[in-house]
């Protein structure tokens, strides 16, 4: 209307419609999604159920989806009112999440879209160039993080890091650490904080502490969302583990390179060979691509891998633990785990164990 | 005098359009905590809302408060921030009994005797938005000395009639457009017409105003800065009407030297309603 | 008052800001200023964000704002509403906030 007064913006006046959509429940929004989606050259992800969705005069122009505190495939049909849509998109995301408990988000975004979003208050944090962008909401969450993580800095020429889910804590992961720390002036030992595991986080980072607490040049640190979480790495916490795309992996260590290692001085990163679970393989070999080959603002980290404890010709795995705890075949589980986790093991209830001990 | 043309509705919950609105020089500004905010909101666009009226740029423009019905939870906490924040006046949604503009007007009192406001600075108007409001009109419209309006909200009566917009010259608003306005001429008061919501029907629009404008409405509730220009025009006076209001001025001061009471112009009496009418003429023309 | 969990309030819209508040991790103090303006009015921003949060007697916070080139009031308003959701405080005290 080319006689508004100055200063009239249409998306002021509730010109938009904005609203929450389950896409598991309306396929026809999700085909119009998808479609917005693949305008702005991006893939509808499957683990977004949830969107806020724009339109105008029933179009739809733009979209953001989001699952809990990660929000990812954010569209917005190029025009006069783009930018305000995004906006009104950025607040009506936040105010969403936020409603629903969730107020520290991340953000993926393709690179050449970063600008957009800081002006959503989203803050870069790594990227992986001309491919994908992972922001914060936070200017300064990340720096203080890694401030407190400096006050543990050790000094040595090789500094290493490792990473553990330890679900639970099993002597194959005390053989990683424990040749590790052997090959390290200072080992720094990290659990993944998701409680997306059989065993809490509290549970799985008590058992790492007291079956490494005889080691001497050893930092146990607590998980974050930086590392190994939902937000870095979300194809590890798929419920069905289809190949990710390398590209996710390349998110979470990027991070850890320029941001983790460089903190506490970490030049090496230790890891245990994989032959049982696809996306931790994965991970695994495209470790020396992103932690030394790819290009990035940070120097190289050198991979160690260290070869699986075998018992009884087999890999020691907690997947396998878990299987026997479900059997309740505690012999078995001692052959594998330290004594430790044993104690903590046998006080697990499970239904075999029940059904062993005569309850229904 | 006040001319009350154009009421333009701002969400108050909206930062950028309470900061801007004011250059659109309506008549009087409503900024609302009602409708347009979310209950989530309400909070905030209470505080943004109290920031609004104490801001210089709206100094001269007449500010007015919808606060949330007043048995809500944040009726009260809107009464409170508004007239301690210096609202010209308060709009009360949804009102349907002079004791709702009595309960009002005691709050009001209250708080202007404990924040030391004037007694009896705030004014109140009522809003119309069911049967029982148009029923009730004629004593809504005396029930306080505060009150300087009655505005009738066409969308939400016409619910409550369990009827709905038809266009052209709206049968279904006639009887609730008399209603409000006789009430509101009985008790020398101002009335608002209904606002216009499809934004972009702007003959519709002008349609609606020519309405109004005929049967005698001061003003027109407006939600679009663009409606604001438009409204005025049609309310400006032609060349010749302001002609004969300004001879009618003329007249009326020329009886008063003269020791005169009344007076005539072209056979028509220049009495007081008149007068009035003509000086509201003058104002038309004047801010057109 | 204290800040006893995460809180919000304002948008990313142009003439407003985004005030995010939380719990102090420290005991301290923390207020982060975003901008496109910061140069110019950064000070400014900052002044009125402290001074907002004096009044209402907070000692230990973390607030980051997000500026859209908001008038001083619509700061003063956010971050109130921000700090106020934040302390779980329903009722206002007029005198403290005018």
């Amino acid at each position: 209307m080319s006689d508004d007064p100055p200063g009239v913006d249409l998306a002021d006046h509730s010109e938009l419609d904005f609203s929450t959509v389950d896409v598991t429940v309306s396929p026809d929004v999700e085909a119009e999604i998808t479609r917005l989606l693949q305008e702005n050259g991006l893939e509808l992800d499957e683990q977004i159920n949830t969107f806020v969705v724009c339109r105008k005069d029933g179009h739809l122009v733009g979209c953001a989806g989001f699952d809990r505190d990660v929000i990812k495939d954010v569209a917005v049909t190029p025009g006069l009112h783009g930018a305000a849509i995004s906006l009104r998109l950025g607040s009506e995301v936040t105010k969403l999440a936020a409603a629903r408990g969730y107020h520290d988000l991340f953000l993926y975004c393709r690179p050449d879209n970063a600008q957009r979003f800081r002006g959503w208050a989203f803050y870069p944090l790594v990227e992986i160039p001309d491919v994908i962008a992972l922001m914060e909401n936070n200017p300064v969450a990340l720096a203080k993080y890694l401030e407190k993580l400096s006050r543990e800095r050790h000094p040595g020429k090789a500094i290493g890091g490792v990473v553990l889910n330890a679900n639970p804590f099993t002597l194959g992961h005390r053989f990683l650490v424990e040749n590790a720390a052997k090959g390290c002036d200072w080992l720094h030992v990290f659990v993944v904080r998701e409680e997306a595991a059989q065993f809490s986080y509290a549970d799985r980072f008590r058992l790492v502490t007291e079956g490494l607490a005889d080691i001497r040049n050893v930092t146990i640190h607590q998980g974050s969302k930086y590392i190994i979480s939902r937000a870095t790495f979300p194809g590890y916490f798929l419920k069905t583990r289809a190949t990710i795309e390398s590209s996710f992996t390349g998110i979470d260590l990027l991070m850890f390179r320029e941001h983790i290692a460089p903190a506490l001085g970490i030049n090496r990163r230790y890891v245990g060979t994989e032959p049982f679970d696809a996306t931790t393989n994965c991970y695994n070999a495209s470790m020396k691509h992103w932690l030394a080959d790819a290009p990035s603002t940070a120097a190289p980290i050198e991979t160690v891998v260290i070869e699986r404890l075998a018992v009884d010709g087999s890999p020691v795995s907690a997947s396998k633990v878990r299987a026997l705890l479900s059997a309740w075949d505690l012999r078995a589980i001692e052959r594998l785990v330290p004594s430790t986790t044993l104690a903590f093991l046998e006080g697990q209830a499970t239904p075999a164990r029940d059904r062993k001990q005569g309850g229904w | 005098m006040k001319l009350r043309r154009s009421m333009l509705f701002v969400p108050g919950d909206n930062a950028g359009m309470l900061s801007t609105s004011f250059v659109f020089k309506p008549d009087s500004v409503m900024f609302d905590l009602e409708d347009a905010v979310s209950p989530q909101e309400k909070d905030s666009a209470r505080l943004l809302v109290y920031q609004a009226l104490r801001h210089p740029s709206y100094r001269d423009i007449e500010r007015v408060v919808r606060v949330n019905e007043l048995n809500t939870e944040y009726g009260m906490k809107d009464l409170e921030m508004a007239v301690r924040g210096g609202a010209d006046i308060i709009r009360l949604p949804k009102t349907e009994t002079a004791a709702d503009i009595e309960l009002l007007d005691r709050q009001v009192t209250r708080i202007e005797k404990e924040c030391g406001r004037p007694s009896g600075q705030t004014r109140v108007m009522a809003a119309i938005e069911s049967a029982s409001g148009v029923v009730n009109a004629v004593s809504i419209t005396r029930a306080s000395p505060r009150m300087v309006a009655i505005a009738l909200a066409g969308f939400d009566y016409l619910v409550d009639m369990q009827s709905e917009r038809s266009g052209g010259s709206e049968p279904e608003l006639f009887y609730a457009r008399a209603a409000v306005l006789h009430a509101a001429r009985a008790a020398g008061i101002d009335a608002f017409d209904v606002a216009y919501g499809d934004v972009n029907d702007m003959d519709g629009f002008m349609r609606e105003v020519l309405i109004a404008k005929n049967l005698g409405f001061n003003g027109k509730s407006l939600i679009h800065p663009r409606q604001i220009e438009p409204l005025h025009k049609a309310y400006a006076p032609t060349a010749k009407e302001l002609a004969f209001a300004k001879r009618v001025i003329q007249a009326a001061e020329k009886a008063k030297r003269e020791g005169l009471g009344v007076t005539s112009l072209d056979g028509k009496m220049v009495d007081p309603p008149v007068i009035a009418h003509a000086e509201m003429v003058i104002m038309r023309a004047e801010a057109a | 008052m204290d800040i006893v969990r995460n809180a919000i309030a304002g948008t990313l819209e142009s003439g407003d800001v985004l005030v995010k508040v939380s719990p102090s991790e420290d005991g301290t103090l923390t207020v982060h200023i975003e901008s496109e303006v910061i140069k110019q009015f950064g000070r400014q921003i900052r002044s009125t964000v402290m001074e907002t949060i004096k009044a209402l007697s907070i000692g230990a916070a973390t607030v980051v704002v997000s500026d859209k080139g908001a008038l001083d009031c619509v700061i003063k308003a956010r971050v109130q509403a921000g700090l106020l959701r934040g302390a779980g405080a329903t009722d206002l005290n007029w005198k403290v906030l005018g």
